[in-house]
């Protein structure tokens, strides 16, 4: 077992944070309000979700906008962690974040290629030896050596993709980045999530394109409105 | 800590590898920005204190003993500029991708050690220019600059974490650097200061940092070696809560970004 995720619950407010009081934060602390409880302006982005993941399986997750898909990626990142239940991952995660997260404008793109490895766990001797690998992949050629202010959002695109892909994790987590990039690129980036399956890497992907999901899903979990209402495959 | 930044040693030494050539993309006299701040500031007061206001504060030459506590201050005050607002530039990250986040204050911390080291080579030809007696006693700025150090850490991991959750603190923080600036002896010294001010003054840690790594350098004047390890124990204690505070609030961060 890769992921296992049992009786996951997680909270969520709808106003920003910054906009309580510190009065209100000091009472709070004081008065430990128990966890199901809801408060004002408080709701639930997951109810009771509980799956597993074994190795090397490529699990789909599909459902309507804040239906909870992002918000399972960023448990499974361990970027958020849950309001009950329990969250266990076995691996090095690499989630494959949107378009240029972590990108510097300023720094060209070779430069970005160390950032963005190293943020995805990569050595830098590591990043290193991939770098031929990852420029070719990319398709950026000689614009590598140009500030990534200077690029199309495909080029963008492009480059954090091929970061991502090259990295040694053991999971990763794909977040409807595939929707942009041109048809050729597409299909090589298929080629890769494929390949990927070969090596028996788990994957965990979102995408609103229903066509997609049941070419290269083991695995679908339909999720609506926080709860998983059906698992298929 | 150490272990945890240990397996996240690579990011850290990028991280502060990118905050360094950003700053200085596209500028034309770069890295000697990082000597100007504390050089202009030192000239400044030097015209002020010997025209405009002629008061004496000390023996020293006045341009040496400006550079001397606005060495350390400038390390501290841009350690924070840097690193309070940190977590929330990146949010894009915090929100996406898991790393000890205490990577982030800290290189902002690490790039102000490096204008630092740059500003010091400054201090030296200040030294030589104005024939400085050096003794023994200048090896004291090692381990009180240690202190510093760590004193900054602390503080930059706090502020950048309630940074996280109540904006008001980078607001706030332009104004707060500036009264800690006048809270210590960077543009006056702590010989002239009455008994009972000694006492308010030296709450503040930096007080006696700032005053020691200049008398032990400009005067060649030792530390009392008990003051010193009192303080040692206070920054480490501060250091260790406000680490173990980081930590606490780390876990909500892409929560409440």
């Amino acid at each position: 077992m890769m992921i296992i995720l049992e009786r996951v619950w997680k909270k969520y407010y709808f106003h920003q944070v910054f906009h309580r009081s510190l009065r209100e934060d000091i009472v709070n602390f004081f008065k430990k309000r128990p966890k199901n409880e809801m408060g004002k302006g408080e709701f639930w982005a997951l109810k009771d979700i509980t799956f597993r993941v074994r190795k090397g399986e490529c699990v789909g997750l599909y459902g309507p906008n804040g239906a909870g898909k992002s918000t399972i990626l960023k448990l499974i990142a361990r970027v958020t962690y849950p309001t009950k239940g329990t969250v266990t991952v076995k691996g090095r995660v690499a989630p494959l974040i949107e378009i240029g997260a972590g990108f510097h404008p300023d720094l060209t793109g070779r430069e970005n290629i160390y950032i963005n490895g190293a943020i995805l766990g990569m050595r830098i001797k590591e990043i290193k030896q991939k770098i031929p690998q990852i420029v070719e992949f990319s398709e950026l050629g000689e614009f590598i050596d140009m500030p990534v202010k200077k690029y199309s959002s495909g080029m963008y695109l492009k480059l954090g993709f091929a970061v991502a892909i090259h990295s040694e994790a053991d999971i990763f987590l794909i977040d409807e980045i595939l929707a942009v990039g041109d048809e050729a690129f597409q299909k090589k980036c298929l080629e890769k999530i494929e390949e990927l399956k070969r090596r028996s890497k788990t994957i965990l992907f979102v995408t609103h394109n229903r066509r997609l999901m049941e070419k290269i899903a083991n695995r679908t979990f339909f999720l609506k409105k926080g709860e998983m209402t059906k698992v298929v495959g | 800590m150490f272990t945890r930044l240990i397996a996240y040693k690579d990011l850290f030494l990028i991280f502060i590898w990118r905050e360094f050539s950003i700053r200085y993309k596209q500028s034309i006299i770069g890295i000697l920005w990082a000597v100007l701040q504390p050089l202009s500031m030192m000239l400044l007061f030097t015209f002020i204190f010997t025209y405009v206001m002629p008061i004496r504060i000390t023996k020293c030459p006045y341009a040496l003993f400006f550079y001397a506590g606005l060495l350390p201050w400038s390390f501290f005050s841009s350690s924070l500029n840097y690193a309070i607002p940190s977590l929330t530039n990146h949010y894009n990250l915090v929100t996406k991708i898991y790393f000890p986040r205490e990577i982030l204050p800290l290189s902002g911390v690490a790039v102000a050690f490096i204008d630092f080291l740059l500003a010091c080579g400054v201090y030296v030809l200040l030294l030589i220019a104005f024939k400085a007696r050096i003794c023994w006693n200048i090896l004291w700025f090692v381990p009180l600059f240690a202190l510093l150090l760590v004193f900054t850490a602390g503080v930059a991991m706090v502020l950048a974490a309630l940074n996280v959750y109540y904006h008001d603190v980078r607001l706030a923080s332009s104004f707060l650097i500036q009264l800690w600036f006048f809270a210590s002896p960077v543009i006056y010294s702590m010989d002239q200061v009455s008994l009972k001010l000694k006492l308010i003054l030296f709450l503040n840690p930096l007080t006696f940092i700032i005053e020691n790594m200049r008398r032990c350098v400009i005067e060649g004047r030792g530390v009392v070696l008990w003051q010193f390890l009192f303080m040692t124990i206070f920054v480490m204690l501060f250091f260790l809560l406000s680490y173990k505070l980081f930590l606490s609030t780390e876990k909500k961060f892409a929560d409440v970004i």
